[in-house]
């Protein structure tokens, strides 16, 4: 049976780990070779790095940093930030990534989900969303939350699924470090809108609200703050899982 | 001395990650690019992330089909991973013009299972006939598999609607559906067994 994963982010910038609220006020949480051991021996499932500045500042995601992360981790490790055409996606993977999180550039260029899909197979294209709710229901932003869309996530998410993409990382921009719990409307819409995998994130407030977000039906719930401030572990995300009949890795 | 094991370079692969893997693991690694370097390699591993097409068009490319087969004959250690498992089967739904190595008999086809790609950890159920693998977690990434009654199968994995062969072994040439180098303690012990294997391929 698969197992429901839990997930740590890493934002990075400068190679340390920050993390703000709704995309703004970032602040140090630490080195990310240590964060992602300490998240792997708690019993994290994957561990996913964002360089949020990347886009911002037009250049690909450190590698030094990937490199680092990667040398030392035994569980999956997605990349994002700043993937702009094909080789970026290459040059990612070759710094240690197995899966590939590609978010403006798609926008811009929806064949580059198709061009990275036909070389690299569509199990390692991840199609980060991120999006807001606003007076018509949702609508989506590129550029770490700073250029608005007037598009929905679910039609969005329906057309990367044709393209190629083989996961969606969902975020709300909303509920993002506000620990205020998963936007669960905004999993529930895209995972209809599409069969693929759908990663929750934005929102992991305790234990409790991951289990919520996956009986939501996201097969994955992503968390950052909760544990960078040690306010749960993933042992204990894991706990409440199984307390409401969901399958996770032991 | 560490066994050197070869990496088969098919341009599209997370090498990195394996190679790390094998290193913790105890080998010395080296990336296999063209036929000449498949020689002095105790073992190979042939990794996974890419299109079956993309790869079994490299492995014409670059001619390495007839090194791979003959390293097989001569009873190299080969373990391939996902797509890299998937290769070592006849042909795959993926591209249904393109040729696997054809060491394992059968064929590689669509997971029929309403999400797919089939992402994340599940559990390996080996065979009742078989003590080549263990049970245990590991993790996946994959939108296609062998049947789970394909020859050669050792374990079979579920994701509660469709079954599939998630490892397969025929003499010294094994495959893997999952990702060892990012399967935790599981993963670990699996490629520090294929790395002894290598060590002592050739005594006795």
């Amino acid at each position: 049976m698969l197992a429901k994963r839990i997930i740590a982010c890493l934002d990075v910038r400068d190679g340390r780990v920050v993390k703000g609220r709704r995309f703004l006020g970032l602040r140090d949480a630490g080195d990310p070779v240590e964060r992602a051991l300490a998240y792997r021996d708690d019993g994290i499932d994957e561990i996913v790095v964002l360089d949020v500045s990347a886009t911002l500042e037009s250049r690909l995601a450190n590698r030094r940093t990937i490199e680092a992360i990667a040398r030392a981790l035994d569980v999956p490790l997605t990349v994002g930030g700043g993937v702009r055409e094909i080789d970026d996606v290459a040059r990612l993977l070759d710094a240690g990534a197995d899966k590939v999180s590609i978010n403006s550039a798609a926008l811009a260029r929806p064949q580059l989900l198709s061009d990275a899909a036909s070389r690299f197979g569509s199990q390692c294209v991840v199609i980060s969303i991120d999006a807001r709710r606003d007076a018509n229901g949702y609508a989506i932003a590129s550029h770490s939350a700073s250029r608005p869309y007037a598009r929905d996530p679910f039609d969005w998410a329906r057309q990367a699924q044709t393209l190629g993409a083989g996961e969606v990382l969902l975020t709300s921009i909303d509920r993002d470090g506000s620990r205020e719990g998963f936007d669960l409307d905004l999993v529930r819409g895209v995972s209809a809108a599409v069969s693929l995998p759908v990663v929750a994130s934005g929102g992991a407030s305790t234990p409790e609200s991951f289990a919520s977000v996956l009986q939501a039906g996201a097969d994955a719930a992503l968390g950052a703050s909760i544990f960078h401030d040690g306010d749960a572990r993933a042992s204990d995300v894991k706990r409440a899982c199984r307390a409401r009949g969901l399958t996770v890795r032991p | 001395m560490r066994p050197c094991v070869g990496i088969v370079a098919l341009g599209a692969a997370n090498r990195r990650s394996i190679e790390s893997a094998l290193e913790r693991a105890g080998a010395a690694t080296r990336f296999v690019s063209e036929p000449v370097a498949v020689g002095p390699c105790d073992a190979l591993v042939i990794p996974g992330v890419a299109h079956f097409g993309f790869v079994a068009g490299e492995l014409d490319r670059g001619e390495l089909r007839p090194a791979l087969l003959a390293a097989c004959a001569a009873g190299v250690p080969i373990l391939g991973i996902c797509v890299g498992y998937q290769l070592l089967f006849e042909c795959s739904e993926e591209a249904p013009q393109a040729q696997g190595l054809g060491i394992f008999s059968g064929t590689v086809r669509r997971l029929r299972t309403p999400r797919v790609p089939h992402m994340g950890w599940n559990s390996i159920e080996p065979l009742a006939d078989s003590s080549a693998i263990g049970r245990g977690w590991a993790y996946f990434a994959n939108a296609f598999a062998p049947d789970p009654d394909v020859p050669n199968a050792i374990a079979t994995t579920s994701d509660g609607i469709d079954r599939f062969a998630s490892a397969a072994q025929a003499g010294t040439v094994s495959g893997v559906q999952f990702h060892p180098e990012r399967s935790g303690a599981y993963g670990a012990q699996l490629l520090e067994r294929f790395v002894r294997s290598a060590a002592t391929a050739y005594v006795g």
